[in-house]
């Protein structure tokens, strides 16, 4: 129950995370059901899961194998410490047998070799699942009587909402307020003494009896007198209206501004200046006036040194004031202070002369001073602001003078009257040139005449032309304007006033707004009129120029846009939502597809199961010979042979028409199909070749199979799951101490080698179907090791009662299956260690005594395989136990057995000898039936066949038991095999150059194989040739050459690691194979020193310099050089050296000895490990890629021979 | 007002549009409603089936069987419905909004010619940039990506670039990171590898059934839109295995 609760979990919070809550309702009934089983446990097909699915798991390769973690698993953290001590126990037994340490072992794996990512990943989703979990199995209860979903909710008591934690950065963003949102709050803020009057104010409301007015009304309202003020005055105000867009400074007439010397503005006038024309270093804070503004603000000032007004003054140092410009262009006037440009000093030294010019331009004598035009013999006069005025040519330039004092920076000042200004510049509208031109019309609007002073009435009264009165009256219109500040404060008309006050509630409202109005305005007098809100004031400018012209069409448009957009809006709202349907209605869809999926497993997980099952067979089936019905008319008489016609489609059909309950059933309709393909089909055609790889794979598939339909639980009567099904975790434990403890010998006794064989069997599928473990590994190892001794038992048993019975026919038969075993076997070299497991097994097969039907090998074998549904498939397994019967009968030769045993114990030459003496035995028997049989079967065999009657000869005459004769017969069947199977130079080479020689060193190493090689290739009839040698002899049989390699690799695979590592008995063989046998073009693992082991080819020396082919392939020729080296090392080291071709990227040649070579493409478990070799990742990969290399090599190698029987002959 | 002719029009084009909506929605609520009436039905046959499964033969399993898989195939059936029908209404709203769009920045620039010929340039122009340029903010994350992509849903054939022609051009240089900090509607559905929303331009797969669908550029490494077809990484992922 829990675990089905937490699949209940998983499958939601997957889904959640990315759809939210909607779909909680939808996902339940998804989940109704149990997990498929196949899924789960099958993890050689990653096709079978969904993207969902494949989504949970966690993925890592340990060993060569694909293990898969839901990420739901719990898996703990192991340290590191404990994994070492995990380790070293795991070294020390193989007993581990608590489920801790079990446990703690798959985890240490996953957390290990897993990214850290993945187990965060993990943890975090488990977490998440969890809470799922308990949410979604309360809406599950509710689901099954309402139609749609009712959410359930309690209310948490207690519960307070934690404060939410501060968004990232990005997700803040500063908005300014739109002037219509900061219209409606108030942004004044009072200053202590609004405090003051407005507790005076309150104090005296108090008294009276009326409710005193909070500061915030207070703020309130002076806000809205500043708004209304500006208003008004911006109603009023338009001699302002210039100067933003074009302000330029009234002292020098630039409206240049840089950073250093900005243009200032004071805050009351209005006046532009330059920071350095009016002597501003810094720019005060806050609002900055003019000296005019600051010191007289409500008196306008006039110059003492000219008749004008405006424009930017400084006092002098005696009171009065002057212009800036004034006091730069007469030259005794000066700044007593040049930085700030004030005082004006020296009105006084100014010559009375001066005074009495009269400028031409106002015509007034006697008003203010002069200068004049600098032009030689021209006395013209004029006033500084009126020259500006009229725009005469005024120019200072910086003037360097080199004196006795060094260098002194001076300014010279060039002012020409009208006439004389240096031609281009005179006109209007030449702004190029100083500062003339176009300003003038600057100059002209800075200045109006000031009226006539008290002291120069006469001069007024004199002056008569009505040029001077319009004068006077322009200048009382100035005055009016700029000589007042107070007029910038601009009163506020009652009714306004009571607009103002209409939101808030005061008592004895207008009394106090009358006097809130009064302070106000008095406040504003206080500043000089200044704004008392800064931003109004700074925008008065944009918003004058956007408000002045309040165009109603405008406006319409402006609404009309926002009109629209908010429509466009309201449609992408729609749209969005629209969207997120599509993606519900989309997500429901799916799920109900999950829905179905989920109920078909529940009501019938057997059909599911058989029906994946059923698939993987047909996966296998690559050529599609069996996926439907032998057509009849093609071949009539197939129904002459075959009863009971099956094939795929017709399984499928009875699946799906439930006729299937159990694996069982499956295996027997599978087992027809093939059946009835051997038994139509001959043993040289392609048919019966794929029948049998197919009759391999399935087997493997089909074991499998019904292990886990063990484990899940299948009801067979009505194909659904049973009740309650023993907890996996449980399981693998016990299953973990039956393998132990059948490993050990001592437990097996009372059982007969054949019944122990099939055990191991089963659990070495059991354990290699397990999930990662530690002791997994070594488990499988183990138990490769027993089988294969095991095997190597009654193999002998069965050769020794063979020898016994000596009968032809069954000896044919054996050969037979010999042969089929080598199709097979070699048709699948990259099956997985499980089903390696099978294949050793294959030369023992069923011989049944006695009888000798027509069709003596097929039929049997057939037989053997339909009458044993339901039990294991495994061939060797299968086969065992039809063998048990005969068996008993043997069981009294098991002394001979032992006898035979110990031969292997002693050493090689020993063995040799007797399976030269069993040899040559069987080739005195066998000869005339086995040759003529095969020639008629095999084309390609014929060739050995003939070759074998001549070396049968030579066995004859060499006698019988001949150690050194032994030897030399078998020399031979390389050879011919070699040449059969490349019919090129370099084996017609090698049997020209080892013909001969009988007991050299090498000679010697490749005889030991030869045995095996007989008895393969040639199929030689002696079971017990191949029996006997099945495990310490045929391991060494890939090496000869590549052919032989491919086509036996399964095989030698299994039993090599066993042999070769652990099996006692077979040890010295394993060793002696290493003495031998590297023919050349074997691929190898060649270890140098300093470097891990690395896939290389072994190139025989000798080669012609020509170069050869090998199966089509070119192999590269060794340089001169290098072949020279290897004889001379080869002289050094007195030991025989094999020069080797790495298939590294430069293809690097070395002279190795044996010791550091090894057969490589032999057993998967061991190149794998190879490949790990290399301590470094970049030394790993190049291994890898070079062992890529090797690969596809082999493989072309191998098709050609495959493909291309012809050219063997 | 002097609205458009064509804005009236639209008007009246969309006057229509909540019916239909309307209609729409009430159809899949049925049809909602039919088919979780069938999964009752099928619930109601599952057990039935698991109770009395012992005593049937293999071909009344089967009959069975086949019931519950008809039941299926009607609820699939209702699926399909509710989907083309939330397509249908994507379509239709997309539609009506693309028009809107049209019409929208046929009206602006309408307007912006009158102001220019009618020489009030300064302030009016300004006055127009705020508006427009504030519209423009508003209606970035709309009809930029999202707005043409979708619309052609299941249909692979136009599908490849959906990025609004009247606004994309303005948006395209807009980083994704810009887009991002934008405020987003919680609501808003999202896309791509990376569970955003949708922003500049977006490739949609073309496999029908990505779970998925849509892909910024920059996710799927993308700089220019691809010739022929173009699969997500895990559709080609699945693809590769079959």
């Amino acid at each position: 129950m829990r675990k089905y609760k937490k699949r209940v979990g998983q499958s939601k919070a997957g889904r959640e995370t990315g759809n939210g809550t909607g779909q909680v309702h939808a996902d339940m009934d998804a989940v109704l059901c149990p997990p498929s089983p196949c899924r789960l446990n099958f993890p050689a097909t990653r096709d079978t899961l969904t993207y969902e699915q494949a989504q949970k798991m966690v993925e890592i390769e340990l060993e060569g194998r694909l293990h898969r973690i839901n990420i739901y698993d719990q898996l703990s953290v192991v340290t590191e410490d404990e994994m070492l001590a995990q380790d070293l126990t795991d070294c020390n037994s193989n007993k581990e047998n608590s489920v801790q340490s079990r446990a703690r072992q798959r985890n240490k794996q996953a957390v290990s070799k897993s990214r850290k990512k993945d187990a965060k990943h993990a943890a975090k989703c488990r977490r998440s699942g969890s809470q799922c979990s308990s949410q979604s199995h309360v809406c599950l209860t509710h689901h099954i009587q309402s139609p749609l979903p009712k959410p359930t909710f309690r209310k948490v008591e207690k519960f307070k909402p934690s404060p939410a934690p501060p968004l990232p950065v990005a997700y803040y963003r500063y908005m300014e307020k739109s002037g219509e949102e900061l219209d409606n709050e108030a942004e004044y803020d009072m200053d202590e003494e609004d405090m003051a009057w407005l507790e005076i104010v309150n104090q005296k409301r108090v008294s009276d009896g009326h409710a005193s007015v909070p500061p915030d009304t207070f703020e309130l309202l002076i806000d809205r007198l500043e708004r209304e003020s500006i208003l008004e005055s911006r109603s009023q105000a338009l001699s302002q209206s210039t100067i933003d867009e074009d302000a330029y400074c009234c002292v020098c007439l630039d409206d240049e501004c840089l950073n250093s010397n900005v243009i200032l503005f004071c805050d009351i006038c209005n006046l532009a200046v330059h920071q350095e024309c009016y002597g501003v270093p810094y720019i005060p804070e806050g609002q900055w006036l003019c000296r005019c503004c600051l010191q007289s603000p409500s008196r306008p000032v006039d110059c003492v040194l000219c008749p004008n007004r405006g424009g930017a003054f400084k006092q002098t140092s005696d009171g009065n004031w002057a212009h800036v410009i004034c006091a730069i262009w007469i030259p005794e006037v000066c700044f007593a202070n040049t930085v700030f440009l004030e005082p004006v000093e020296g009105v006084k030294n100014i010559p009375p002369a001066r005074w009495k010019l009269t400028c031409y331009l106002c015509k007034q004598k006697g008003r203010g001073a002069s200068i004049q035009c600098h032009k030689a013999n021209c006395y013209r006069a004029f006033h500084v602001t009126c020259a500006q005025r009229a725009g005469l040519y005024m120019k200072i330039d910086p003037v360097r003078e080199t004196g006795t004092n060094g260098t002194t920076f001076t300014v010279k000042k060039t002012a020409f009257c009208e006439n004389h200004s240096p031609p281009g510049t005179g006109g209007e509208g030449d702004e190029d040139n100083g500062l003339v031109g176009g300003r003038g019309s600057r100059g002209q609007r800075s200045y109006t005449l000031s009226p006539p002073l008290q002291q120069n009435q006469n001069g007024r009264k004199k002056g008569s032309a009505t040029q001077q009165k319009k004068t006077q009256k322009k200048a009382a219109g100035g005055s009016r304007k700029t000589g007042v500040p107070l007029l910038l404060v601009p009163q506020i008309p009652s009714f306004r006033l009571n607009k103002i006050c209409t939101g808030v509630s005061v008592e004895r409202k207008n009394q106090f707004m009358q006097r809130l109005h009064n302070y106000w305005l008095l406040k504003r007098h206080s500043r000089n009129g200044v704004p008392l809100i800064r931003r109004l004031h700074s925008h008065i400018q944009a918003q004058k120029s956007e408000q002045r012209e309040p165009d109603a069409k405008l406006q319409a448009v402006r609404e009309e846009l926002k009109y629209w957009q908010k429509l466009r809006q309201d449609l992408e709202k729609a749209r969005l939502l629209i969207e997120l349907i599509r993606k519900r209605e989309r997500l429901k869809r799916e799920q109900f597809k999950l829905q179905q999926a989920a109920l078909e497993l529940q009501l019938t997980p057997a059909l599911v199961f058989l029906r994946s099952t059923l698939e993987k067979l047909q996966e296998k089936d690559t050529d599609h010979i069996f996926i439907s019905p032998v057509n009849l008319k093609e071949v009539p008489d197939y129904l002459e042979f075959v009863t009971e016609p099956m094939d795929f489609s017709k399984m499928h059909d009875r699946l799906e028409a439930h006729k299937y309950i159990s694996v069982a059933d499956l295996e027997s309709d599978f087992n027809l199909m093939i059946s009835n393909c051997l038994r139509y089909n001959s043993n040289d055609t392609v048919f019966h070749k794929t029948a049998m790889q197919l009759r391999e794979v399935g087997g493997a598939i089909l074991r499998h199979a019904r292990h886990q339909a063990l484990s899940i639980g299948l009801d067979p009567s009505t194909g659904t799951h049973l009740p309650d099904k023993h907890t996996t975790n449980g399981s693998t434990v016990s299953w973990l101490d039956e393998v132990d403890l059948l490993l050990d010998p001592e437990n097996r006794v009372h059982m007969s080698p054949e019944d122990q064989l099939k055990n191991l069997l089963d659990k070495l599928d059991l354990v290699a179907s397990m999930r990662t473990s530690g002791g997994r590994t070594k488990r499988m190892r183990l138990l490769r090791r027993e089988i294969n001794s095991l095997r190597h038992k009654i193999s002998h048993q069965g050769r020794n009662r063979r020898l016994l019975n000596g009968k032809m026919k069954e000896e044919k038969r054996e050969k037979r299956v010999d042969k089929m075993d080598f199709i097979t076997s070699h048709a699948d070299p990259k099956k997985s260690t499980s089903r390696k497991a099978q294949e050793p097994s294959c030369p023992a097969s069923s011989p049944l005594p006695g009888d000798a039907p027509p069709n003596p090998p097929l039929f049997t074998l057939e037989t053997g395989r339909t009458t044993t549904p339901g039990q294991s498939n495994k061939s060797g397994g299968r086969r065992q136990k039809g063998k048990t019967k005969e068996n008993s009968q043997s069981e009294d030769h098991d002394g001979f057995v032992e006898k035979e045993e110990e031969n292997f114990h002693s050493k090689k030459h020993d063995t040799v000898a007797s399976s030269v003496q069993e040899e040559a035995f069987n080739m005195v028997s066998s000869p005339k039936m086995g040759v003529g049989r095969r020639t008629s079967v095999l084309f390609k065999k014929a060739k050995n066949g003939a070759r074998l009657t001549k070396e049968k000869s030579v066995l004859l005459q060499n006698g019988v038991s001949k150690v050194e004769n032994g030897i030399s017969p078998r020399e031979h069947t390389p050879k011919t095999k070699l040449q059969s199977a490349k019919s090129t130079s370099p084996s017609l080479h090698q049997l020209r150059s080892r013909g001969p020689s009988t007991c050299s060193d090498s000679e010697g190493e490749k005889s030991h194989s030869l045995p095996e090689e007989n008895g393969l290739t040639n199929g030689l009839k002696r079971q017990n040739g191949n029996s006997s040698d099945s495990e310490g002899c045929i391991p060494t049989f890939p090496t000869h050459s590549s052919p032989p390699t491919k086509r036996s690799r399964g095989k030698p695979a299994m039993s090599k690691v066993p042999v070769g590592a652990v099996n006692g008995v077979s040890r010295s063989r394993a060793v002696s194979q290493n003495n031998d046998e590297m023919d050349p073009l074997t691929l190898v693992w060649a270890k140098c020193r300093g470097y891990p082991s690395y896939p290389a080819m072994i190139v025989d020396a000798k080669m012609p310099r020509e170069g050869i082919l090998h199966n089509g392939i070119p192999i590269p020729v060794p340089p001169k050089d290098v072949l020279n080296l290897g004889r001379r090392r080869q002289e050094v080291t007195n030991e025989k050296l094999f020069l080797v071709l790495f298939f590294d990227t430069k293809r690097t040649w070395q002279w190795l000895p044996l010791d550091k070579l090894h057969h490589m493409g032999v057993d998967d478990t061991v190149d794998r490990l190879r490949l790990m070799e290399g301590k470094k990742p970049n030394v790993r990969k190049s291994v890898h890629k070079a062992y890529d290399r090797a690969m596809t090599h082999l493989s072309y190698v191998k098709e050609n021979s495959t493909f291309n029987p012809s050219n063997f002959i | 007002m002097a609205t458009a002719i064509y804005l009236e029009h639209y008007l009246d084009s969309i006057e229509n549009l909540p019916c239909e909506l309307q209609r729409n929605f009430t159809l899949m609520r049925e049809l909602d409603n039919r088919a979780e009436e069938k999964k009752g039905e099928i619930d109601k046959l599952a057990e039935e089936y698991i109770s009395n499964v012992r005593n049937l033969a293999p071909e009344q399993r089967v009959e069975h069987l086949q019931k519950i898989q008809n039941g299926f195939s009607k609820c699939k059936e209702y699926s399909d419905d509710k989907v083309q029908l939330a397509m249908q209404t994507y379509e239709m709203v997309d539609k009506h909004i693309r028009r809107l769009d049209a019409d929208l920045a046929r009206f602006e620039n309408e307007l912006k010619e009158k102001l220019e010929v009618s020489g009030y340039e300064s302030p009016e122009n300004r006055a127009m940039k705020k508006v427009g340029g504030r519209g423009n903010l508003k209606e970035k994350r709309g009809p930029k990506g999202r707005g043409r992509k979708c619309s052609d849903d299941d249909s692979p054939k136009k599908k490849k670039i959906k990025n609004g022609p009247e606004f994309s051009e303005s948006i395209l240089p807009v980083h994704p990171s810009d887009v991002l900090d934008m405020p987003v509607d919680p609501n808003e559905p999202t896309y791509c590898l990376c569970h955003q929303v949708s922003y500049g331009e977006m490739i949609g797969c073309d496999n029908p059934d990505c779970p998925i669908e849509w892909f910024h550029f920059a996710c799927v490494d993308l700089t220019t839109k691809p010739k022929g077809k173009w699969f997500c990484p895990r559709c080609t992922q699945d693809r590769k295995k079959k």
